[in-house]
Formats: C-alpha cells, sequence, structure tokens
C-alpha cells in the first residue's frame, strides 16, 4: 500500500492505495466523486477525463500513485457557489445531454478546448473531443453546446 | 379517444424547445447510475469461455476460493441447478438454455463461474486462479455452415440449428412475379453491430434474510418483463422480488436482456449474505452481450416496366447467436415492415432463425427494420437504374399516397397517417438533388466521385407484443400499454411516475411540458422521478424504454392520470369557490371562477383540503390527490399470420445523402446530410432533433465503421473500441433536419416514433450514394459495412463490397 495525498475540485484528500488502483477508481471509490465515468477498458471513450495540474488526462489510463502530490479536478469540480458553470450552461442550452453518461468527461474536454482556444471554429470543436465517444446525440448538439459555451465564456470575460 | 383540443388548458409548453433543467444532475455529475450507489457492495465477475463450443468438464474453484478477500465461486452446473432454464419467445424448435454455461459452452465469453470478493480487484486475480476443463466440438459460425445437413448442433434437442422456420404469405405473390416485365433480386449480408451504450451492464443484487426475498437495482431497459423472467428462472414469487432502475447510460435495447445476470447474481447475493455489485466492463459487453444478429437476405421486387411494384419476396436467414430467448424476432419485424412506405398489394416472408456459435442477440435500435429498409431501398435504387428512372421517381409512382391512410399493407400493418410523397420533395428540395447530379457530371471529370443516395423509410413505434407468437400460438403478452400515476401533493405541485424508465429521452421534461398545459401552470411545478421502483411504480408486462412507445402509451397514462386530478381538483375547487362544477375554470396554478376571474382557489388551498381539511370536501369525493391510470393503444390486433399488426404507430422519414469516395483510399466521406422527418407532433424540438440525428449516427456506424468479425474458430476479434470502431465527431456531416408534421389520430397528442428512425433509414441512404458514386467502375454495394478496404479491393478487382 502507498500513501498518496491530492487535491481535488480544491479538498485535500490523502488515501492508503495499492499501487495497481487506477485513478478513475481512486476518484470514484475512494473519493466518492462518481461524477466521473468509466465507458471502456481501452482510453478511447473519454468518460474518465479529469483536470490533472490543469490538463486533461483520462483517468482511466493513469494510475492513483502516480497521481501523487496533484491538483486535480472532477466535474463536481465545475459549478461554483451554486452557480453552474457556462460549459454546464450551455450543454443545458443546446441539449447536448442525453442519457448524461459522456457528459462530465465531455464537458472537461470542452473546457480544456476553451482555455486555450477561446473562439473555436467547428472543426476545431469536433478534433478536441475526438477522443470522447458519446452514443447519444450524434455530437452536434455537443458541438454547437461548445460554441455557445465560448460565448458565454466570452461574454463573461469582457462583463 | 380523448381529443386534442380536451387535453389542454393552455399551450405555453407543448411544442416547444423547453431546456432539459430537470436533469441538471448530469451536468454536475450528480446522476446516480447503477455503479455510483454505495451501499457497502462486494463485487461479482464471471469466468468466461474462452472456446466457442465446447463441453464443460471439471471446474476446479478451490484457488480461488482460497484467495483473500475472495467470498464465493458457484459455478455454472450449480447456479443451473438453483434455477430453471431461460424462456424462449419466437422459436418454434425445442431449445433449452440456462443463464450460464451448463453441461456445454456455446459461445466465446459464455459465462462458466461466478466469482464474488471484496473489491474489483481481487475479483480479477481470482478469475484467473478458476480453472476450468473444456473438451473442444466443432463450430458453427455462419449461417450457411448452420443449416448444412450434419452440421454440429448448438442445441442437441432442437435436431437442427434452424429454430424458426416459417412462411408467411399475403397477397397474390405468384400472380405479381407472372405479371412483372423486371425482377430485380439481390442477397444482402449485413454485418453483426451493436449501438454500445456508453455505460455498461450493470447490477446490484441483494438478499433480504429476514424475508427471504430479493432486491435488485439494475440498469435495465425493460423492467416489465424481466421481474416476469428473474421471478420465473429463479422460482419465486413477485413479491420476493424488489426491483429498481436508477439512471441509466443508455439503451438503445441492448439492456432489454441483462437478466439473465440477475438472476446469477441474485443466486450469489444469497450466498453470500451481502449485496453484491456486478460492473460489465467493456470487453465483456463486445464480447458477450449483447449484438444485433448478422444475417443473409435474398430480396426479390417484381416490377411493371413503369417502375411500379407488383410483389416482394425475401429470405431472412438470421444468425441468431446463441440465446434462445431473443432468437426469431428480428425475422418477425422484418416481416411486418416489409413494404416499407410503398403501396405493394402481395408479399412473401421467408423467415428463419438460425442459432450459431456466436454471442447471444438482442432488440438492438431499430430491430430488424434497419436490415429491411437497407434491403428493400438499395433494391428500389438498383431497380431505378435498370429501368431507366431516376431513384426519386420510382419512390413517388409507389408510394402509399397521403389520401389513402389509414392504409392496411398484405399482412395487416395499419399506417394511421403520412405524407411520403411530400417528405421526399422536401428531402429532394433541401439535398439540392438536380445540382448534386450536374456537380458529380462534372467533378468525375477531375478524378473526383461523389453519389447522391435517398432512402425512403418507415418508422414504426408502439409493438404490438404478441409478434413473436405469431409462428407459436397463445402470446404470454398482447397489445401494448403503460401506467402513470399523477399525483397533486401538499403544496400544489405535480409528482409523476411512470411504469416505465428512461435512458436519456428527457422523459422527465416532455412529461411536465405536457402536464403543465393541462393544468395552466408551469414546467417546474412538474417534478417526474425517472426511476422504476416495482414497489411503488405502476408498472405492466410492457413497461420499459422501447419500441419508441412513450410518445403513445407512456404519454397517454400520463395525461388520462393527470385528468383524473384535474377533474377532482375542478370538484374541489368549484365546492370551494361556492361555484357550480361547470362553470370553473383553470388559470395560473389555481380554479377560478368562469364569470369572477377574482374569485379562485389556488392548487395549494385545494391541496390543503384534499390532504388535511378533508371535512371541507364536498360531498363523496375521496380524500387525497393521487390518481393512477393505465392506457393501451386501442389500434392492437390479436396476433394471428392473417392479418395482424406489428407495431401501432408509423413515422417515417426520407434520407439524402451526398457522399466522395476517394477512389486512392476507399475513405467515404460526407459532404451533406439531409434528414426528411415526419413524426407527427413534436412535444420538445429540442429532444426530437437530437433523438433524429443520434439515431441516425448509430447508422452511420453500421454502414461505414462497425463490425463484430468472427474467425472460423468462432473466436470474435473486435473486443475494444480500438477495433470495435464507433462514429467520432470528426468525420461526421452536419445533419440538416426538415420537419413534417403529420399528426397521428391514434395517439392522444398526435406524436409518433422518434428515436429509431435514424438508424433505420440512413444505411441506405449512404450504401444507395457509395453505389452512385461509384457507378463509373461498375461496383455494387451488397453488404456493409463499407470499410475503405472492401471499396478498394471492388474497384480494383471484384466490382462488389
Amino acid at each position: 500500500m502507498h500513501k498518496i495525498k491530492v487535491k481535488i475540485n480544491g479538498t485535500d484528500y490523502e488515501n492508503e492505495v495499492e499501487p495497481r488502483l487506477l485513478l478513475v477508481h481512486y476518484l470514484r471509490d475512494k473519493a466518492h466523486l462518481t461524477g466521473t465515468h468509466v465507458g471502456c477498458d481501452t482510453g478511447n471513450c473519454g468518460a474518465c477525463t479529469v483536470f490533472l495540474n490543469g490538463k486533461p488526462v483520462k483517468s482511466c489510463n493513469m494510475l492513483a500513485v502516480q497521481a501523487d502530490g496533484a491538483d486535480l479536478m472532477t466535474v463536481e469540480g465545475l459549478a461554483r457557489g451554486g452557480a453552474l458553470h457556462p460549459v454546464q450552461e450551455a450543454f443545458l442550452d443546446k441539449f447536448a445531454v442525453q442519457c448524461g453518461y459522456c457528459t462530465p468527461g465531455m464537458m472537461l474536454s470542452a473546457l480544456a478546448l476553451l482555455k486555450s482556444n477561446p473562439k473555436p471554429s467547428e472543426a476545431e470543436i469536433r478534433e478536441a473531443i475526438e477522443g470522447n465517444i458519446c452514443m447519444c446525440t450524434g455530437y452536434q448538439q455537443i458541438v454547437d453546446a461548445i460554441a455557445h459555451a465560448a460565448d458565454l465564456m466570452g461574454q463573461s470575460r469582457s462583463a | 379517444m380523448l381529443n386534442f383540443d380536451e387535453i389542454f388548458v393552455t399551450r405555453n409548453w407543448f411544442g416547444k424547445p423547453v431546456r432539459r433543467d430537470a436533469d441538471t444532475r448530469f451536468v454536475k455529475g450528480e446522476g446516480s447510475y447503477v455503479d455510483d450507489l454505495n451501499m457497502d457492495c462486494v463485487y461479482a465477475g464471471f469466468v468466461r469461455s474462452p472456446h466457442a463450443h465446447a463441453r464443460l468438464g471439471k471446474i476446479d474453484t478451490s484457488k480461488a476460493e482460497a484467495l483473500k478477500g475472495v467470498l464465493a465461486v458457484m459455478t455454472g452446473p450449480e447456479v443451473a441447478a438453483l434455477t430453471k432454464p431461460v424462456g424462449a419467445r419466437a422459436i418454434t424448435r425445442p431449445a433449452r438454455q440456462h443463464v450460464m454455461a451448463t453441461g456445454k459452452v456455446r459461445y466465446v465469453g459464455e459465462p462458466v463461474a461466478v466469482v464474488v470478493a471484496e473489491d474489483r480487484y481481487t475479483v480479477e486475480d481470482a478469475l484467473d486462479l478458476v480453472e476450468v476443463e473444456y473438451e473442444p466440438l466443432p463450430v458453427v459460425v455462419e449461417v450457411e455452415e448452420a443449416m448444412k445437413a450434419g452440421a454440429p448442433l448448438v442445441f442437441e434437442e432442437a435436431e437442427t440449428n434452424v429454430l424458426l422456420h416459417d412462411t408467411l404469405t399475403h397477397g397474390d405473390i405468384d400472380g405479381a412475379f407472372r405479371q412483372a416485365d423486371l425482377v430485380v433480386k439481390e442477397q444482402f449480408r449485413i454485418q453483426r453491430f451493436s449501438s454500445t451504450p456508453l455505460e455498461n451492464w450493470a447490477i446490484i443484487a441483494k438478499h433480504e434474510k429476514g424475508t427471504d426475498s430479493f432486491v435488485v437495482w439494475a440498469n435495465c431497459q425493460q423492467p416489465g418483463r424481466s421481474i416476469v423472467n428473474v421471478c420465473g428462472c429463479l422460482g419465486i414469487p413477485a413479491n420476493k422480488l424488489r426491483f429498481i432502475v436508477p439512471d441509466s447510460g443508455g439503451g438503445f435495447g441492448i439492456k432489454l436482456a441483462l437478466w439473465p445476470y440477475i438472476v446469477s447474481q441474485c443466486v450469489v447475493a444469497r450466498k453470500v449474505d451481502k449485496p453484491v455489485k456486478w460492473i460489465q466492463t467493456r470487453r465483456e459487453h463486445l464480447l458477450a452481450g449483447t449484438h444485433t444478429p448478422d444475417c443473409v437476405v435474398d430480396l426479390e421486387l417484381a416490377l411493371k416496366r413503369d417502375g411500379k411494384v407488383l410483389g416482394l419476396k425475401i429470405r431472412d436467414r438470421q444468425n441468431d447467436g446463441s440465446f434462445v430467448h431473443t432468437a426469431g424476432i428480428y425475422n418477425l419485424i422484418k416481416f411486418a415492415t416489409m413494404v416499407g412506405c410503398y403501396d405493394i398489394k402481395a408479399t412473401q416472408a421467408e423467415l428463419m432463425s438460425i442459432v450459431s456459435n456466436k454471442a447471444p442477440t438482442v432488440q438492438n435500435r431499430g430491430v430488424g427494420k434497419p436490415a429491411m429498409i437497407f434491403t428493400l431501398e438499395r433494391l428500389m435504387h438498383r431497380a431505378a437504374v435498370q429501368l431507366g428512372l431516376d431513384p426519386a421517381e420510382i419512390r413517388f409512382r409507389n408510394f402509399v399516397q397521403p389520401e389513402q391512410m389509414p392504409h392496411t399493407t398484405p399482412s395487416g400493418e395499419i399506417y394511421e397517417s403520412g405524407n411520403y410523397p411530400e417528405t421526399l420533395r422536401k428531402a429532394l428540395a433541401q439535398i439540392g438533388y438536380d445540382g448534386v447530379k450536374k456537380e458529380q457530371e462534372s467533378l468525375r471529370k477531375q478524378g473526383k466521385y461523389i453519389g447522391v443516395g435517398l432512402s425512403a423509410s418507415i418508422e414504426p413505434g408502439t409493438s404490438n407484443l404478441g409478434y413473436y407468437y405469431t409462428s407459436r400460438g397463445t402470446p404470454e403478452y398482447m397489445g401494448n400499454a403503460e401506467g402513470a400515476i399523477v399525483s397533486m401533493d401538499y403544496d400544489g405541485n405535480v409528482n409523476v411516475l411512470l411504469g416505465s424508465v428512461d435512458e436519456g429521452q428527457g422523459h422527465a421534461t416532455s412529461v411536465a411540458q405536457v402536464v403543465a398545459d393541462m393544468l395552466a401552470f408551469t414546467p417546474e411545478r412538474v417534478t417526474m422521478n425517472t426511476h422504476m421502483d416495482s414497489l411503488v411504480s405502476p408498472f405492466l408486462g410492457h413497461s420499459g424504454c422501447y419500441a419508441n412507445r412513450f410518445n403513445d402509451v407512456d404519454m397517454g397514462a400520463v395525461i388520462m392520470a393527470t385528468k383524473k386530478v384535474r377533474d377532482k381538483v375542478l370538484k374541489i375547487g368549484a365546492h370551494m369557490l361556492g361555484v357550480p362544477e361547470g362553470e370553473v375554470r383553470l388559470k395560473d396554478g389555481a380554479v377560478c371562477s368562469a364569470a369572477e376571474a377574482k374569485k379562485s382557489a389556488p392548487f395549494k388551498d385545494i391541496a390543503t383540503v384534499a390532504y388535511k381539511q378533508i371535512l371541507l370536501l364536498p360531498k363523496g369525493v375521496e380524500p387525497g390527490l393521487k390518481e393512477v391510470a393505465y392506457y393501451k393503444n386501442e389500434i392492437a390486433k390479436m396476433p394471428g399470420k392473417e392479418d395482424f399488426n406489428v407495431q401501432m404507430t408509423h413515422s417515417n422519414s426520407v434520407h439524402a445523402a451526398v457522399v466522395e469516395v476517394d477512389v486512392e483510399s476507399g475513405m467515404v466521406s460526407f459532404r451533406k446530410y439531409v434528414i426528411a422527418h415526419d413524426c407527427g407532433r413534436h412535444i420538445n424540438p429540442g429532444i426530437v432533433d437530437g433523438m433524429a440525428i443520434g439515431s441516425t449516427v448509430h447508422g452511420v456506424g453500421t454502414v461505414l465503421l462497425e463490425e463484430f468479425i468472427y474467425d472460423e474458430n468462432g473466436q470474435i476479434l473486435t473486443t475494444s473500441f480500438v477495433d470495435y470502431m464507433k462514429p467520432l465527431a470528426v468525420g461526421l456531416p452536419r445533419f440538416e433536419l426538415t420537419h413534417l408534421e403529420s399528426p397521428c389520430p391514434t395517439s392522444l397528442l398526435g406524436t409518433k416514433a422518434v428515436g429509431e428512425g435514424g438508424a433505420i433509414g440512413s444505411l441506405a441512404a449512404i450504401a444507395n450514394a457509395v453505389e452512385d458514386a461509384l457507378a463509373p467502375f461498375g461496383v455494387k454495394v451488397t453488404s456493409l459495412p463499407i470499410t475503405p478496404e472492401k471499396v478498394m479491393r471492388a474497384i480494383r478487382e471484384t466490382k462488389v463490397i
């Protein structure tokens, strides 16, 4: 067993973990943050996407011990003080959510894009979410939601 | 039947793209899917057969049992001894199968033993320690081998691998083929695929010692039937099983038959006396459960020279793998949909459900209709080319006309509504049909190959559930219906419960819109818990999220229960206001005097009387404001071979695709894609659009990417999303939607099926476009998927994809 310390959504956690424990299972089973989902075994689907030190990672492709000392953000960290994040608002506005299972990972990939590219084109959006599979929507309303989120975030920056 | 104008008091919400705020939990990561439920569970996992067909020898569980943290190991034969066999629905030959392997294994991935341990990781360790002896048997993989005389038998007691073989003839089929100027025929091969919901199967089973009963949490799509099946296999009465369905991460039919795993999990839960959680891995999901059956379809069209279709014959050989419960279902749905949007007077369907050493199959999005419409619309395209007609024109000449509605097909299906010619006209206008044809010519001169493909498709909804007994006799289930409970609470807000479940379609929002307009208040005041709990939900054997039935029977039940609440609220309100019952109306969440609007009783005050100040109730009125209603679609006929309607509502669409085929790489890319769609009235256009596009993308995956590939030993080669490829955001076109609204006269709201249509209509549109693009090379499309490898081989050598 190894002791790890991480910060998740601003809160400190310290746990004993098996060295083989996947980060996603650490988040779900030890930190009880179940918004991060598992949809495949091979890193293809992106449902487990979280931020590690500000960058998106697939938490099923990492061990918890590798995250020791890291600053993590999961979907539960998006809304602040009861107010939804613009990406969350945009996903609801544009019907980008159907079953909701891909949604957390999809929103974090979207946010990663918008941080580096505040005004992405449709092609750039599609490329940015290539690592996230949605089985329900056919992606179109998700693409529209991300463009809409860019507008909302632009408005809040200029306000 | 309640008419549309009697249903609504206001029209503020119905038909509007109301935001799905009822599902805000999903954007916050606060959904409660089965794996999110934290109840001090232990974990289960399955030892699975590495052989496609083998006699099961000794299973040594001792090493696994000795591992620290392991609580129990049970073998397939041990579970079989404690359970009853799985019931068959459509097949006519005897075939005995249990929920886990016993005696022999019939497919790679069949569960042979179940392990329970304290955590997920120990389960994986223990699975490796179970030692199983197998004596391999000869394998049957494809339908042709399975049908050969002397082929190895998947179920010896059936004495054949063809478990259903029936021929259904309607109209003068021989006359039609005698009078034909042209017969167009083709053999099509459609691959195995699956809609693969992003959340895999997930189950928690708990045994309650005190009452010797079970509580199950499962992401099951069809709780009504699953309860019957689980109780049947466990040999327990229904009152010994509480069945709960929390949030579910997509279904598409693939979660209709996870109940065999519920049975085995209940057995081990009783043994270990702790809640047992099983979370299927993606590999298990792709390997062992469950697929759309692959099929070989021979189709023949008898035509007059002017393009009029006189008759249609299908010979359908379907590879149903190795699950007796669902075998034969696809055949019968294909049969019911075989004339598509056309007025064809004579049909013949020879149907064969064939078992093999492939994985189990289940009703995947569209169930047989994707294959049926694909083959029909491929052949319509082919017939047009052979007759020198435009592919649009041949369709116009054969459509059922709007003035023929309601139209009864030769086998008894009733098309109640729709304007098929107008749907095609809209699609042609939107795709710019004539312009694309001109562009095609000029691009060909530059060595670029584009093609346009059309597909006119019927999208049925609400199964008449006896259909799979068409070949067997008395149905266990008939018709289709749903139940709803609607209650107004202390605060005058409304709560709704359905017997059905939600797989992501936003039922809570659609229901809130309808209820709000029925009660003249706002959707925020309507809550619907979409979770199903057999202790409180008003379910029937039909209950579940399948067959495009929500807009019909689910909504019907909600409307009828809301109407009962409304009648009672009006009665109590009138009494409170001292106004005769006929002289009150609903406004802004209150009962008002029609003559004097200021005189009003808000719902909250009415609820206070109904629940607390019950001495103030009018004479003869019961306290409380909770009502149950069950609603059935009235047009279901009794199952029979001569005259039977398998589905009860009929949406339709035309898909039009423009593709480019890169003849150097074989890659197919989209230039334009139009969906002209008629699903009657829309409750929420934002939701309807998402369903139409989402299901079309399932079709894109089927046509271009997805295939479960088996080798000659029955080994499946595609068990991850690396080799079983799903559509991604990149590579898809921007889908252009255009809608018609032909209200359905047999559903309360005029709504019809939405959800399966894209997965049905898209296949032929894309395939026809590819064949059109490759016309200069003489390449024909007779199989799916259309992979770059097959395209290149066809261009260079075979001329056939």
